[in-house]
């Protein structure tokens, strides 16, 4: 249904998108997994048009999605700032903002009350949208990119700054949206949320997909080992300096940075030995998690950095 | 074209769930036109001076200062003076008190003195406190005195006749003289008469109506005069905050939203700037209803300043476009657009009248829409076209557009 392929965009010096390709079936829910600066958004302005002024080319439904401009009809864009008027009502946004895709007007006020009832709106439908909550802000969000029952839905960390219960019902949207047949792409810090709603996660950095899979596949590129996050106050070369000649023999440095570093070891029996090297060279450790192989493992393995970086 | 319609039927609601402050841009031009009427303009007994309050001491009571008091008696100057007869002592206690502008004292013999053709003169106490009023009764009381003094002189020989008689006591009277006397006098008079009446130079009244003229303004007149003035300073306020949206939208992202729909760029520009213009006309004809229904306003031919105002909100609609696309964001163009608006108000005529302005002021005010927008609006008043203002208002304006729209679509794409 989507095929992205060496996508490649610059502001300046600095690189965001460099030849990114990726497909996406039909139905499929894909999460994009990635730091800031990664390039998720700027993927996603590309896709949604609102970004020039690149290379590469996207196939949508067979067609080029930046020559036939009634493809836009049927994309969905849910973007990351809570764009809509705020002084209107949940019922007068929806007529608007479907209003300016090609929904049939007979059609639009039914569809809005559908879409309403689906994020659980419908009982608020005549109140402004600022008497909101932040976690039905960002359900009203999602709505106004699936009022015109798009193929492809395109969401831009669609469950920032909202409560659990807002997330789970965000998330589990998502979920019927993919099991209905719409493409989905969604970016996000949050690797519990690609690990329930996903049917395929990608993981970029630099402007490049690193990994892509189920999470199964992904969890296998770092085989059996444990992770081990060790944080204290040390610098990033001492500590790289003292494990030198360690790594390779059943551990592996995954990330170092100044006071935080991260490392996959196949034994737990290695810990110790680590422990008492950093201890030798006076490296400070005040913490340390031992966590089981994991999705933020393979993260931590690709990108070398935490996803809070 | 579904679409702009669609955005420009959305900005109006939206205004109208929050129209706060076009309702204040609508009132306080209202109310600023009200009170300046009300403070500078004539009052409602339209050129007419309060009377002047004038104490008289007459020490002669005889015949010439009876003259002076039914002089003040005539019908003209019973609504320029009232005269109150009193004492010396009691008129200086009305002139202590302000309750007079001055005092005429009329001195003992007056009239023998002027029968006898000798000098007299005339005392005019003026009370300090006034500024002109006390003058006015001393300009009346040399006119006065003008006119006496000829009268005595040209009836000379009849006023020598009638003195002497006066010395004699009442029962040596000659009774039997008086009536000659009277007589000469009356030919001499009916001798003049053919040269006096009718009257060689007569005065017509008649209010002046052209451009420029210093014509006495009404109160209407006065409204007339500032609402026009007042209505484009705060057209360019309203047009201003409505079009500032579209630097909200950019910033909120819904202008983003927009461009991921098939919404055409110059549909959205479209909609911004026939939604500027269309408030705009909205707001002036508030305006104009309210400056007709409670201010009296005479506009001209209704359909000539609906003209002029479309046109002036046009321009406001591209300046305001033009100036959004080149701001960076809300804060700058807030920051920029209240002193532009108060300059081209203060240059162009909105605060004072052009006419007062220094040279250098009234040259740049060319450069504002408020100077063309107000000769416009007098033009209409006086019932002719304006043909200038509208050509200029026009041009510049398309000028404007020119440059607005290649800008806002360079900042409608990231």
């Amino acid at each position: 249904m989507l095929e992205i392929k060496n996508l490649t965009k610059s502001y300046g010096d600095i690189l965001a998108l460099d030849h990114f390709s990726l497909d996406l079936k039909k139905g499929e829910v894909l999460g994009l997994l990635g730091p800031n600066g990664a390039g998720k958004t700027t993927l996603i302005s590309i896709l949604a048009g609102t970004v020039r002024d690149f290379t590469g080319s996207v196939s949508f439904l067979g067609r080029d999605l930046f020559a036939d401009r009634s493809l836009k009809n049927r994309m969905g864009i849910v973007p990351q700032d809570m764009a809509f008027y705020e002084e209107l009502n949940a019922m007068d946004n929806l007529l608007f903002w479907g209003g300016l895709y090609d929904v049939p007007r007979a059609e639009l006020k039914s569809r809005a009350g559908e879409i309403l009832e689906m994020v659980e709106l419908s009982g608020r439908i005549k109140e402004p949208v600022k008497n909101f909550s932040g976690g039905m802000k960002r359900r009203l969000n999602t709505a106004i990119g699936l009022l015109h029952r798009p193929d492809l839905l395109l969401l831009d960390e669609p469950t920032v700054g909202i409560d659990v219960q807002a997330k789970v019902s965000i998330l589990d949207l998502i979920r019927k949206v993919g099991v209905a047949g719409t493409g989905v792409i969604f970016t996000t810090h949050q690797l519990a949320e690609v690990e329930n709603a996903c049917s395929r996660i990608a993981i970029m950095d630099h402007g490049r997909i690193l990994a892509q899979g189920t999470l199964e596949e992904l969890i296998r590129l770092v085989g059996e080992k444990d992770i081990v996050e060790i944080t204290g106050d040390f610098a990033a070369a001492a500590f790289s300096e003292t494990l030198q000649d360690l790594a390779g023999n059943g551990l592996e440095l995954l990330s170092v940075a100044d006071g935080l570093a991260a490392l996959a070891v196949s034994d737990t029996e290695q810990i110790p030995k680590v422990m008492d090297r950093l201890f030798r060279r006076k490296l400070a450790v005040t913490d340390l998690k031992i966590k089981s192989p994991s999705l933020e493992a393979v993260f931590l393995k690709l990108t070398g950095r935490s996803l809070r970086d | 074209m579904r679409r702009l319609l669609l955005i420009l039927k959305n900005d109006v609601r939206r205004h109208l769930k929050s129209p706060l402050a076009i309702i204040i841009y609508i009132i306080i031009p209202l109310a600023m036109t009200g009170l300046i009427g009300i403070i500078f303009g004539p009052g409602e007994n339209e050129n007419t001076l309060p009377p002047i309050q004038v104490v008289l001491v007459d020490h002669d009571k005889s015949l010439a200062s009876r003259l002076f008091l039914g002089a003040f008696d005539a019908d003209q100057m019973k609504k320029m003076f009232q005269v109150t007869v009193a004492d010396e002592a009691e008129g200086r206690k009305r002139m202590e008190k302000g309750k007079a502008s001055a005092m005429v004292v009329i001195p003992e013999r007056f009239t023998l003195d002027l029968l006898d053709i000798k000098p007299v003169t005339l005392e005019v106490i003026k009370n300090p406190a006034e500024q002109f009023l006390p003058d006015v009764v001393e300009e009346f009381m040399n006119t006065m005195a003008v006119i006496l003094s000829g009268a005595v002189q040209a009836f000379e020989p009849e006023a020598r006749g009638i003195r002497t008689m006066l010395d004699l006591p009442v029962d040596a009277f000659p009774w039997e003289r008086l009536g000659p006397e009277f007589g000469k006098a009356q030919k001499k008079v009916v001798a003049a008469m053919k040269y006096l009446n009718p009257l060689l130079l007569s005065l017509k009244e008649e209010k002046t109506k052209a451009a420029g003229a210093k014509a006495a303004l009404s109160r209407t007149d006065i409204f007339s005069v500032i609402l026009p003035g007042m209505a484009i300073m705060f057209l360019l306020f309203i047009v201003q905050t409505v079009m500032r949206d579209m630097i909200s939208e950019r910033q909120d992202g819904k202008l983003r939203r927009m461009l991921t729909t098939p919404l055409r760029t110059w549909e959205l520009i479209g909609a911004r700037i026939l939604g500027g213009w269309l408030m705009g006309i909205v707001v002036l004809l508030v305006m104009v209803a309210f400056g007709t229904l409670v201010f009296h306003v005479h506009w001209g031919p209704f359909g000539w300043f609906l003209l002029l105002g479309a046109v002036g909100a046009f321009w406001t609609a591209a300046f305001f476009a033009l100036m959004n696309a080149l701001v960076r964001n809300r804060n700058q163009a807030g920051a920029l657009g209240a002193p532009i608006i108060l300059a081209f108000s203060l240059f162009g005529g909105s605060m004072m009248n052009p006419e007062g302005m220094p040279k250098a002021f009234r040259t740049v005010g060319i450069i504002t829409p408020n100077r063309w927008f107000i000769d416009g609006a007098a033009l209409i008043r006086d019932g002719r076209f304006p043909t200038v203002s509208l050509l200029v208002l026009t041009i510049s304006g398309v000028i404007l557009l020119a440059f607005a729209v290649p800008a806002l679509r360079r900042r409608s794409t990231v």
